[in-house]
């Protein structure tokens, strides 16, 4: 156990590690409010790097989305690698006995159960905002490249008037406009496969199946009847899906390429870094 | 619990501010087609709307959905029908028999359909005889027979290559159709064979124009106005502009009127070979073509003014209808239509003085 008590910030009524990943809640924060302030120029950064890795890659929009969504996950690795220990920490902590101890004791004093909670977190070296981190990045993210592809792609004039905007690099001119076709898919629309007359949503699907796959994974087990913080993982590994879903059926397909790209290298950083918890793919298997 | 109601506040704002992202058959997606047949006018901006000329009120419309969603500017026949193509995931081409309207929707009955395109429909179909040449965003000019009563029309594929977003022009021998995969092409306007392409290394956007040389012009995303010979297709290039040229060039006598993305707007003497005064620069992008209006040219900029540029080049602010405005205003009698993107109005009507005559505005 970590002992912080000779620490000079130990006076202080914020514990160090508290005030440190605050400080670091606060920066991501603040680079959040200046990407919404700048948000032309951060979408114009997405547009080039895309176009730029086209060009590179031989004119295929659809491998310059994969290339540049594992640039993404490889910027954003440290963050989502401090997400992963702290909620593996703050899982121990719902399984720690003495923590459960403590919330029968004050589970009707929210003060003392506060301090206490501070207490905990101090001594396990646990940053309550880290959790927090990777969903804020996430959004940002998905929301610019929903609107890099569709910009990049220029399938309207509008959106190819804008691109004329977006354009940094030089000698791209005879690029305009890219080809938004990869594979079956045309990236600038939502994707179906007609079969037997039907139109199926093979990418919603995927982007569903690959994102319940990497919240299942993460998921961590509890051992103790009514945890909370479970029953919210639970949640999310069925809300998620849904959502990421239906994203992928309405939106343009170069995002599910993305979200698809993401999940399976989410599921690799898991695995690579032994986090993942198969046993959670078998149903019941958990519970045992 | 707080937790809980955070994340889940977060995702439904991502969810939100996603959807509000996504577009769809609604006004503003792009910019609105817009034509007029001198008593009506058709206005293609999500829906379609037919407007009467006199006082601006609607006469039918004929309503998009999320798969049927229009932007590009209809085709009016010598027969009355407007044929109109859809934009969204239906690639639909519709023709509208206003004569024949349904009294319980208000919307005119589709007289024919062609449902053999395979992708958007962003550009005007042109009518020539009794053919109908429509490019698509497939890259296929489809060349529709207007005489053969089917309800469910068949085409001729000429398969051209590019998104095809420009309407395209005629000598009445052969139809020039632009693509955005850089190329012009001629096609033989009886037999339909390809008679030259040529490649300008940027897309054209834009439509071509046949000046009173007899030679045909075009402008190019390459910032270049290009000249070429309509028999060979041999090309050469006339003027560099500034920018990228989005818009069709206008024709008054042996002078082009063209304008750039950065808002330069060019006088091209097509008998000189030079500019007939230095280019003017009003307020904002242009993308919609000049309008030649008398003695005067109208140029609408992205800022949402009309200037008047007189033919010596002297330029006055002609009319603020706000917004932004990308489509080419269009003249009608007396009036002057634009319909600009946010606003609360999708139509105004301009009089010779650029007073405003009347806007439209749906369900109002």
């Amino acid at each position: 156990m970590k002992n912080t008590s000779s620490s000079p910030t130990a006076q202080s009524p914020v514990p160090a590690e508290m005030s440190a990943g605050m400080l670091k809640f606060l920066g991501i924060a603040a680079l959040l409010g200046l990407v919404i302030w700048r948000w032309n120029d951060f979408i114009a950064v997405f547009v080039n790097v895309l176009i730029w890795i086209y060009d590179v890659v031989g004119n295929n929009f659809g491998l310059a989305i994969i290339l540049f969504t594992i640039l993404i996950r490889i910027i954003t690795w440290p963050l989502n690698a401090q997400q992963m220990k702290g909620a593996t920490a703050m899982q121990e902590l719902q399984n720690d006995k003495e923590w459960q101890a403590v919330q029968k004791k004050y589970a009707k004093d929210k003060e003392k159960m506060a301090q206490e909670q501070m207490r905990f977190y101090r001594e396990k070296g646990i940053n309550p905002f880290g959790s927090c981190l990777p969903t804020l990045i996430q959004f940002p993210i998905i929301i610019a490249l929903y609107q890099s592809i569709t910009r990049a792609l220029g399938s309207t004039p509008l959106d190819l008037l804008k691109l004329s905007r977006s354009l940094w690099l030089p000698n791209v001119l005879d690029l305009v406009p890219l080809n938004s076709k990869f594979l079956w898919m045309d990236l600038g629309r939502p994707e179906s496969v007609v079969l037997f007359g039907l139109a199926i949503p093979t990418l919603a699907v995927i982007v569903a199946a690959t994102t319940y796959v990497q919240a299942k994974l993460t998921m961590p087990t509890s051992t103790t009847p009514g945890d909370q913080s479970a029953a919210m993982s639970g949640m999310m590994s069925i809300y998620m899906p849904l959502m990421l879903g239906w994203f992928a059926l309405t939106f343009a397909s170069g995002l599910s390429v993305y979200f698809i790209t993401s999940n399976i290298l989410g599921i690799v950083q898991y695995a690579v870094q032994g986090k993942a918890n198969w046993r959670n793919l078998i149903p019941g298997a958990s519970k045992k | 619990m707080r937790k809980k109601l955070a994340i889940t506040m977060t995702i439904l704002l991502g969810a939100v501010l996603l959807s509000a992202c996504s577009g769809g058959p609604v006004h503003g997606a792009t910019w609105p087609g817009l034509v007029t047949n001198g008593t009506t006018a058709y206005l293609s901006d999500g829906s379609v709307y037919a407007v009467n000329l006199k006082d601006g009120k609607p006469a039918w419309t004929y309503p998009g959905s999320t798969k049927l969603i229009f932007h590009a500017p209809a085709a009016v026949t010598p027969d009355g029908l407007v044929i109109v193509g859809s934009a969204g995931t239906d690639y639909s081409l519709i023709a509208l028999n206003p004569a024949d309207i349904n009294p319980e929707t208000n919307a005119p009955i589709e007289a024919w359909k062609f449902t053999g395109a395979q992708d958007r429909w962003m550009a005007a179909p042109l009518v020539l005889d009794n053919k109908l040449f429509a490019p698509n965003s497939d890259g296929n000019l489809y060349i529709l027979d207007l005489q053969d009563g089917r309800s469910v029309k068949e085409a001729t594929v000429v398969e051209l290559g590019g998104r095809l977003w420009a309407a395209p022009t005629t000598d009445g021998e052969r139809v020039y159709i632009t693509s955005l995969d850089h190329s012009v092409t001629a096609v033989d306007a009886n037999t339909y064979d390809i008679l030259w392409q040529e490649d300008l290394g940027a897309a054209v956007p834009g439509s071509a124009v046949l000046g009173e040389d007899g030679m045909l012009y075009v402008g190019s995303l390459a910032s270049q106005l290009e000249k070429f010979d309509p028999a060979t297709g041999r090309h050469q290039t006339v003027i560099e502009a500034e920018n990228w040229v989005w818009s069709t060039p206008s024709l008054d006598g042996d002078t082009l009127y063209f304008s750039d993305v950065d808002g330069n707007f060019y006088p091209f003497n097509t008998s000189t070979g030079s500019l007939n005064w230095n280019p003017v620069k009003p307020d904002g992008s242009i993308t919609a073509s000049p309008l030649v209006s008398g003695d005067s040219i109208l140029i609408a900029t992205e800022s949402g003014s009309i200037y008047q540029v007189s033919k010596d080049g002297q330029s006055v602010l002609w009319s603020e209808p706000g917004g932004k405005i990308y489509t080419t205003p269009v003249a009608a009698g007396d009036l002057v239509l634009v319909a600009p993107l946010e606003t609360e109005f999708y139509l105004a009507a301009y009089d010779q003085n650029g007073h405003q005559a009347w806007t439209f505005t749906p369900g109002k």
